[in-house]
């Protein structure tokens, strides 16, 4: 009744997709160890999942990375959920199948979709979690990146209406502004890597 | 033809929500999400003045009153639920070109904060006459302003008929019609009754919000005297339509026809029906229009960064007449030009027709269009023959 699900089904973690090993392993690698400068490193490596805003700037097709699910699962699967001690990919509101990116190099614009599975259909909490998600995408990724985030069809009681919301580029910026809510998004995304 | 960059002006530090042409002078101003308002010359395209200190959150609009001479005023709307009047003496303003100072910068003043709306305000827009201000906002309503003496404005009505955001308020070019655009997906108009003003007409058609209306000026080549008013509007679900005034109590053609009705409500309403669709290019919600009151030509832009713009097929002038009503003909759009990327890989807020004022401008009829993104950039446009 109150939009809380008290039991949900729960992946293990270490069951999740991840690509997140393979790159700890590069990250460690002795370009990044201290031992060589900083402007020696290859500027390509370790930026990956941990600061796009750098090469925002620098933006063009020569720079240009190409993007895929498995790297949208990993910005956001880690996002904590806002009423239980446990990640959206823990809790499968965030499913690698249900991301789609298309990243055309030949393209000016490239979209994600990620649809949102909420735990139970009518939980209260679907448009903090949606917006958490978009925030955390929106920090993360080059700005030719257009979001749409949404709730999966038929998992939402009020599907369509968070959808509408968290599409509303006037909303979204006046929700950015609003401290009481990034107070919440903030406290999600503290466990993101 | 094609759309080639005249200037671009530096960039604001944040989003650049909109920008206002004003109505006589070669000035345009921006609202931008860093809480600022710029104001540049379309003569010499640089950054003439910045308003700062008024607002908490973004500014999301701004208008110039019209009808004013050795004054400038403008209204800002905000996020933070408020809006400002500012002031400034516009004297020799095109001579020197742009010395930009402090004093300049002082030069804007703070009149006045309008409270009242509860949450974001998302359009403001002054009448033809500059006597009433219109404002809408998130919570649901649009509110009329009337300027009573200097700095003294009057609530003349609160009117909720929407059941969502209002994302857009805007006035017909000569009378005292308002129109209203919002997230539930429809268009109101609303006139002065005998008492209070009323919603006089409902445009339903869109599946999406509606972001931007915007009625045809009738110095307009496009503009039909026999059929009157048209409205533009633009829309999440990726169309544009134009719409037709055919029917308006208490005209001339309007009173012959019919018989008078007995009911009040009946007496201020108008039939408005759909006319167009233009062509489908964006493909991502379409944030603003602009309809040329010189060329006739709408130009719009959208979240997919695209600038495009339509001109009419001129039809044979034949009127539909189904049953007992006379209907305009449907008339077609044609894309004329269409700009992919016009700021990078970012969204185009809006876009505005100017009259060109610039060193290479081609006599009176010549034209500017003028965008914003989410770059912060403000850049300018003009129309080639390729």
């Amino acid at each position: 009744m109150d939009g809380k699900n008290a039991n949900p089904t729960i992946l293990n973690a270490s069951d999740l997709p991840t690509r997140r090993q393979a790159q700890r392993k590069k990250v460690t690698s002795p370009l990044t160890s201290g031992l060589v400068p900083a402007y020696a490193r290859d500027p390509f490596v370790g930026n990956k999942d941990t600061d796009f805003s750098n090469s925002d700037e620098s933006e063009d097709d020569s720079v240009r990375e190409p993007i895929d699910e498995q790297e949208i699962y990993d910005l956001i699967a880690t996002i904590s959920d806002p009423e239980h001690p446990l990640t959206l990919g823990e809790l499968a509101v965030v499913n690698l199948q249900h991301i789609k990116v298309t990243d055309d190099r030949s393209a000016i614009i490239s979209n994600v979709l990620v649809e949102l599975t909420p735990t139970i259909n009518h939980c209260s909490l679907a448009t903090v979690i949606g917006l958490g998600v978009r925030v955390r995408l929106e920090q993360a990724l080059p700005p030719r990146f257009r979001l749409d985030v949404r709730i999966r069809e038929g998992t939402h009681a009020t599907g369509e209406q968070v959808n509408k919301q968290l599409n509303d580029k006037e909303r979204v910026a006046s929700a950015l502004e609003n401290e009481t809510l990034m107070g919440v998004v903030g406290k999600m995304l503290e466990t993101c890597k | 033809m094609r759309l080639q960059k005249v200037t671009s002006l530096p960039p604001q530090a944040e989003r650049v929500w909109q920008v206002a042409i004003h109505p006589t002078l070669p000035l345009v101003a921006t609202a931008s999400s860093d809480k600022t308002v710029r104001v540049i010359s379309l003569r010499t395209y640089s950054s003439l003045s910045t308003i700062e200190g008024g607002h908490k959150r973004s500014i999301r609009s701004v208008a110039w009153k019209p009808g004013l001479t050795g004054e400038s005023v403008l209204c800002t709307g905000s996020f933070d639920a408020t809006i400002g009047i500012w002031r400034r003496y516009e004297h020799d303003l095109d001579v020197g070109n742009s010395q930009e100072g402090d004093e300049e910068e002082e030069e804007w003043r703070f009149a006045l904060v309008l409270d009242g709306h509860e949450s974001e305000v998302k359009s403001v827009a002054w009448s033809a006459g500059g006597n009433f201000l219109a404002t809408c906002s998130r919570d649901k309503t649009v509110w009329i302003w009337e300027e009573i003496d200097e700095d003294n404005f009057e609530t003349l009505e609160v009117m909720q008929e929407h059941t969502q955001d209002v994302k857009c308020v805007t006035w017909h070019p000569e009378e005292v019609l308002l129109a209203s655009s919002s997230y539930d997906n429809t268009i109101r108009l609303y006139r002065e009754g005998s008492e209070d003003w009323v919603c006089c007409s409902l445009l339903e058609g869109h599946i999406a919000t509606v972001w931007t209306v915007e009625f045809e000026k009738p110095a307009s080549p496009g503009y039909r005297e026999e059929w009157g008013s048209r409205l533009a509007s633009c829309s999440d679900d990726l169309s544009i339509k134009v719409w037709t005034r055919i029917t308006r109590s208490g005209s001339a053609a309007e009173a012959k026809r019919a018989p008078p009705s007995i009911l009040r409500g009946e007496l201020i309403e108008e039939n408005w029906i759909e006319t167009s669709t233009l062509p489908r290019v964006h493909t991502r919600a379409i944030y603003n229009v602009s309809w040329s009151s010189k060329s006739g030509r709408i130009v719009s832009c959208g979240g997919d960064g695209r600038i495009v713009v339509y001109e009419e097929i001129s039809t044979v002038d034949s009127e539909v007449v189904e049953g007992d009503e006379r209907k305009p003909p449907k008339a077609e759009w044609k894309v004329v030009v269409e700009l992919e990327g016009a700021h990078g890989v970012f969204e185009v807020n809006c876009v505005q027709w100017s009259k060109r004022w610039d060193k290479d401008a081609k006599g009176e009829s010549d034209e500017v269009i003028v965008s914003c993104g989410d770059d912060g950039v403000v850049s300018v446009w003009e129309l080639a023959n390729s």
